[in-house]
C-alpha cells in the first residue's frame, strides 16, 4: 500500500468515525435514514413505514434516502432487542403498533415503549368484529349476550396469536359490556390470515380483525361488519357505514395506532426534526391520499401526547391482561 | 365460459404490449435466478420488487411478481438435480430422483424434463385459473380446521410409502421433523415452547434452513473427504438438452396427475408448493409399476414435483384474486404491494380492475412460453457445474447456503441452526434414515398441531368433528388407504411369486 492510499484511506476513517459529531442539528439529516419494519413484508407495519418513507422523499421533506428494510420475529420483538444496540444513533426510525404494549406485558420481551424514542403517531385503524352475511347476529350486543350466558356458545377467533391485538380487542370491549371471566371466553388463533377464510367457510362464528383488513369482501357482501372499534364512524372507507361499539351501548374504543418511533436516547436535535417533520408530513395531500387509498384514519399526535397515550393504553392492556392470566 | 374467454381476451391485450412483455421476462428471468440459488425463494424475489412497484403501476407490479413466483419454480429444480441443494422448498422432492440421474450422467436428461414438466404443470394450471377459479376457491373454503387437520395426516402418511424398506427409520425420521416444528410461539395460547429465551426461535425453525443444512451442507460435509480422491469423476463431456422418447412416455401420465394435485394444494391457504411437490412425488411412487426405481433416478418422479409445484404456485395466486387472502408467503408480499399501489385486493377486483387481473393471468400463459425458451439454452450451460472441481465448486456452495440463511430471516441464530443441520445430515445418513419424513414431518407438523387443537376448540371437544364432513370421510379413507397400500402391494406380489413358484 503506498504512503497516498494509506493516508487517504485514514482520512476516509476519522470522517466516518467523527461524522455522528459533525451530523449536528444544522444540515441534519445529511446521511441515509434506516427505516425499519419490525415484521415481513406485505404486512401493515411494513405497510405504514414504506408508505411514510415514500411520502417523505416524494414531497422532499426529507432529501436523503430512506431505504426500508425488514427485521422480523417475535411479533416485533426480535426488532426491538436489534433497536437496543442502535442506542443514541441519530438515523434510525422504525414504526410500532398495539402489539408493541402487549409483548412487554406478556413477557415476550423485557424490553417495553419505554425503551424507545416514540416520535409521532400518525394513524390509527380500528378492530372490527365482523361475521358471514347469514349470520344470525346483526349487533354486538347479541353476541355478549350468547357469550353472557355461555362463554363457549359464539365461536370467535383472528390473525394474531392469544394474547395478542384480535384477542385484546375484543376482550376490552367484552369487559365495557359488563362480562365477566373473561378468561373462559375461548379465542381460536388462526395463522397466515387465514381467519377471513375460515369465517367465510363457516368454520368460525366472528372474527375479530381491523376493519382495513377486511374492506374487500365487506364491500362485495360476503361479510358483514357488527361493529367497529372507533370512537366516532370515521368519514370514509367502510368504516362510514359501520356502527360503532359505542352507538351499540357499550363505552368503549380501542384503536390499533402505528406511530413512529426512533431508537432509545435518540439526540435530541433529531427528535425535534422528526417531531417537525411529521407534523408536516401529515398536511400534505400525498399523505391523506395514502391514508385514503389505505382506508387509515389519520390520528395524528406529537410526542408528549403520545406518549401519555402509551401510558394509557399501556395499562389498560396490563388490566386485560392480568385478567386473563397472561401478564408476566 | 364465454364472458371469462372475452376476459382473457382483454388480459392478453394488456398483457402483449411491449412493456408488459418486458415485465412477464424480467419477472420470470429473476425468478429463475433467484429459485436456483438456495434460501433465496419466491417469497424473498417479490420483497426484493416492493419498492420498485411504485413506478411500475399495477399491472407491471403484478406481472413482474407473478413473473417471480413461477419463475423460481423453474429455477429452483436446477440446484436440486445438479448439486442435490434444492432452490427453495418446493425443489426438495425434485432431489429425491433428480440428483441420482446427475449421478448416472444424465442431467441433461433431468434438466431438460424438469423444465418441460414445469411448462406444462403451469400451462394447464392457467387454462384452470381461467375457468375454474371460483369454484376451486368456493371449495377451499370448505377446509376448516378438522378438514386441515385430516388433509396433514393424509399427507404424513406418505412416510410409509416413502420408506417402504425400512419403516422404523423412516418414522424416526417423521417425529425428528414433528418434533421440530413445535419449537416456537405457540398462537393458541401465547405460549413459547422450547425457545430457551432466544427470540430468534419464537418465529420457529425455518424449514427452508433445515433443507439447506441437511441438503447443502449435509452434501459438502459427506463429499469432504473424497475432494482429493483421485477417483472422483467430473462430468467433461455434456450432451444436448433433451430426453428421450422412453422418458417422454414415462413421465406424462405422472405430469397429468400431478398437475390438478398441485394446483389444489396450492389454492388451500397455508398448504403450498413444499407439500404438493411430496404428495406428487409419493403418488406416483405409490402408482408406480416399478417403485424400486424411485430414488435412483426415475424420471417420473422427477417430473411429478416438478409439474406440481409450478400448478401450486397458479394456485396458490387463487385465494389472493378472488378473496383478497394471502394462501402463501409469497401472496401476502403480493398482497401488500396492491395495498401500496392503492388497489383494494377482493372479489370485487375481477370486476374493478379486470385489467390488472386479466392482465396478471393472461402474462402466465406468455411467461411460461418465454420461461421455457430461455431455460433450455441457460441449462446447457448450467449443466456444465458439473465440469467445475469438487474443492471449488463446495466451498461455493457453502457460501451460498450462508447467504440463502442470512436472507431468510436476517438473524444469525440460523447460522447455527444450519451447521447444527448440516452435522445432523450426516448422522442421519450413516443412520440410513431417510430425510424426506423428517422435512414432510417438519412441514405439516405445526399445522397439523394447531388445526387439530382449533377443531376441538371449535367443537368443544368432541372429536366427531373428524369424521363429520363429507371431506373429512374422503380424507380418512384416503390416509387408510395410503398407509395399507404398501403392505397390500406387498402381499399381491408374494402371492403372485407363490403362485408362478
Amino acid at each position: 500500500m503506498n504512503r497516498i492510499t494509506r493516508i487517504l484511506t485514514a482520512t476516509v476513517l476519522v470522517a466516518f468515525l467523527t461524522a455522528p459529531a459533525f451530523a449536528q442539528a444544522k444540515g441534519y439529516p445529511s446521511r441515509t435514514i434506516e427505516c425499519y419494519a419490525p415484521s415481513g413484508a406485505g404486512g401493515g407495519w411494513d405497510l405504514t413505514i414504506r408508505t411514510v418513507s415514500k411520502t417523505l422523499t416524494d414531497t422532499g421533506l426529507v432529501k436523503v434516502a430512506m431505504p426500508v428494510e425488514n427485521k422480523s420475529g417475535g411479533g416485533g420483538a426480535v426488532f426491538l432487542t436489534a433497536l437496543q444496540s442502535m442506542k443514541k444513533k441519530d438515523n434510525v426510525l422504525t414504526v410500532y403498533s398495539p402489539p408493541l404494549l402487549f409483548i412487554n406485558i406478556n413477557g415476550t420481551t423485557p424490553f417495553s415503549y419505554k425503551n424507545t424514542t416514540p416520535l409521532a403517531r400518525l394513524i390509527t385503524d380500528f378492530g372490527a368484529f365482523v361475521v358471514r352475511k347469514d349470520s344470525k347476529y346483526t349487533s354486538i350486543a347479541q353476541v355478549i349476550e350468547d357469550l353472557r350466558k355461555n362463554p363457549t356458545s359464539v365461536k370467535f377467533g383472528g390473525n394474531s396469536a392469544a394474547g395478542s391485538m384480535d384477542h385484546i380487542q375484543f376482550l376490552v370491549v367484552a369487559k365495557a359490556a359488563g362480562l365477566t371471566g373473561l378468561k373462559n371466553i375461548q379465542f381460536i388463533s388462526f395463522q397466515d390470515n387465514a381467519g377471513a377464510a375460515q369465517l367465510l367457510g363457516g368454520h368460525i362464528d366472528m372474527l375479530s380483525t381491523g376493519l382495513g383488513d377486511v374492506r374487500g369482501l365487506v364491500e362485495s357482501g360476503d361479510l358483514r361488519v357488527l361493529a367497529s372499534t372507533a370512537p366516532t364512524r370515521p368519514s370514509f372507507g367502510i368504516g362510514k357505514d359501520v356502527p360503532t361499539v359505542r352507538e351499540q351501548g357499550i363505552p368503549v374504543d380501542f384503536l390499533n395506532w402505528r406511530g413512529i418511533f426512533g431508537p432509545p436516547e435518540m439526540p435530541a436535535y433529531a427528535v425535534k426534526f422528526w417531531r417537525d417533520t411529521f407534523a408536516r408530513m401529515v398536511k400534505t395531500p400525498e399523505w391523506q391520499k395514502s391514508c385514503e387509498a389505505n382506508g387509515w384514519v389519520q390520528n395524528y399526535a406529537d410526542q408528549p401526547e403520545f406518549e401519555q397515550f402509551l401510558e394509557a393504553q399501556n395499562k389498560l392492556a396490563r388490566e386485560i391482561l392480568t385478567e386473563l392470566g397472561m401478564a408476566k | 365460459m364465454n364472458e371469462a374467454l372475452s376476459q382473457l381476451f382483454l388480459g392478453f391485450q394488456v398483457a402483449l404490449t411491449p412493456i408488459n412483455i418486458m415485465w412477464t421476462t424480467l419477472g420470470g428471468v429473476l425468478g429463475t435466478i433467484i429459485g436456483m440459488l438456495p434460501g433465496l425463494g419466491p417469497a424473498t424475489g417479490v420483497a426484493v420488487l416492493l419498492p420498485l412497484t411504485f413506478k411500475m403501476g399495477p399491472v407491471g407490479a403484478m406481472i413482474t411478481m407473478a413473473g417471480v413466483y413461477y419463475g423460481a419454480m423453474f429455477g429452483g429444480s436446477r440446484a436440486s438435480i445438479l448439486l442435490n441443494t434444492p432452490g427453495d422448498g418446493a425443489a426438495i422432492a425434485t432431489c429425491f430422483d433428480g440428483y441420482p440421474m446427475t449421478q448416472k450422467g444424465r442431467a441433461e436428461a433431468a434438466l431438460a424434463m424438469s423444465a418441460v414438466a414445469s411448462f406444462i404443470g403451469g400451462m394447464i394450471a392457467n387454462v384452470a385459473m381461467v375457468f375454474v377459479a371460483v369454484p376451486v376457491a368456493k371449495f377451499s373454503l370448505k377446509f376448516g380446521p378438522a378438514e386441515y387437520t385430516l388433509l396433514m395426516l393424509f399427507a404424513l402418511a406418505a412416510t410409509a410409502a416413502m420408506s417402504k424398506e425400512k419403516i422404523l427409520q423412516g418414522f424416526i425420521g417423521m417425529v425428528f421433523g414433528l418434533m421440530i416444528s413445535t419449537v416456537g410461539l405457540d398462537g393458541l395460547t401465547g405460549v413459547n415452547r422450547f425457545t430457551f429465551n432466544i427470540l430468534e426461535l419464537m418465529g420457529g425453525i425455518d424449514f427452508l434452513i433445515i433443507i439447506i443444512g441437511i441438503y447443502a451442507l449435509g452434501e459438502v460435509f459427506k463429499s469432504f473427504k473424497s475432494v482429493h480422491d483421485p477417483s472422483y469423476k467430473m462430468q467433461t463431456k455434456f450432451g444436448k438438452i433433451t430426453f428421450t422418447k422412453e422418458d417422454w412416455k414415462r413421465s406424462w401420465p405422472a405430469i397429468l396427475r400431478s398437475t390438478p394435485l398441485g394446483f389444489f394444494i396450492g389454492a388451500l391457504p397455508g398448504a403450498g408448493g413444499t407439500m404438493a411437490a411430496l404428495m406428487a412425488y409419493n403418488n406416483e411412487k405409490s402408482l408406480s409399476k416399478h417403485p424400486e426405481e424411485f430414488g435412483k433416478g426415475a424420471i417420473e418422479g422427477l417430473a411429478a414435483p416438478e409439474a406440481a409445484n409450478n400448478a401450486s404456485s397458479v394456485g396458490a395466486l387463487i385465494p389472493m384474486m378472488t378473496l383478497g387472502i394471502p394462501g402463501s408467503g409469497t401472496t401476502a408480499v403480493m398482497l401488500g404491494a396492491l395495498l401500496m399501489l392503492g388497489l383494494q385486493p377482493g372479489p370485487l377486483l375481477f370486476t374493478k380492475q379486470p385489467e390488472v387481473a386479466w392482465g396478471m393471468i393472461a402474462s402466465m400463459f406468455i411467461g411460461n412460453v418465454i420461461l421455457l425458451i430461455i431455460n433450455m439454452p441457460m441449462a446447457s450451460i448450467l449443466v456444465r457445474v458439473l465440469s467445475v472441481p469438487a474443492k471449488v465448486l463446495y466451498p461455493l456452495i457453502l457460501g451460498l447456503a450462508f447467504i440463502g440463511t442470512y436472507a431468510i430471516t436476517n438473524s444469525v441464530v440460523d447460522f447455527f441452526i444450519l451447521i447444527a443441520f448440516g452435522l445432523i445430515g450426516i448422522f442421519l445418513d450413516k443412520a440410513k434414515i431417510p430425510t424426506a419424513p423428517l422435512i414432510l414431518g417438519g412441514i405439516v407438523g405445526s399445522t397439523m398441531e394447531t388445526s387439530f387443537r382449533q377443531a376441538l376448540m371449535l367443537s368443544d371437544g368432541n372429536m366427531r368433528i373428524f369424521h363429520g364432513s363429507p371431506i373429512t370421510k374422503v380424507l380418512i379413507g384416503l390416509t387408510i388407504f395410503s398407509i395399507a397400500w404398501p403392505f397390500i402391494e406387498g402381499a399381491i406380489k408374494s402371492a403372485k411369486r407363490s403362485r408362478t413358484a
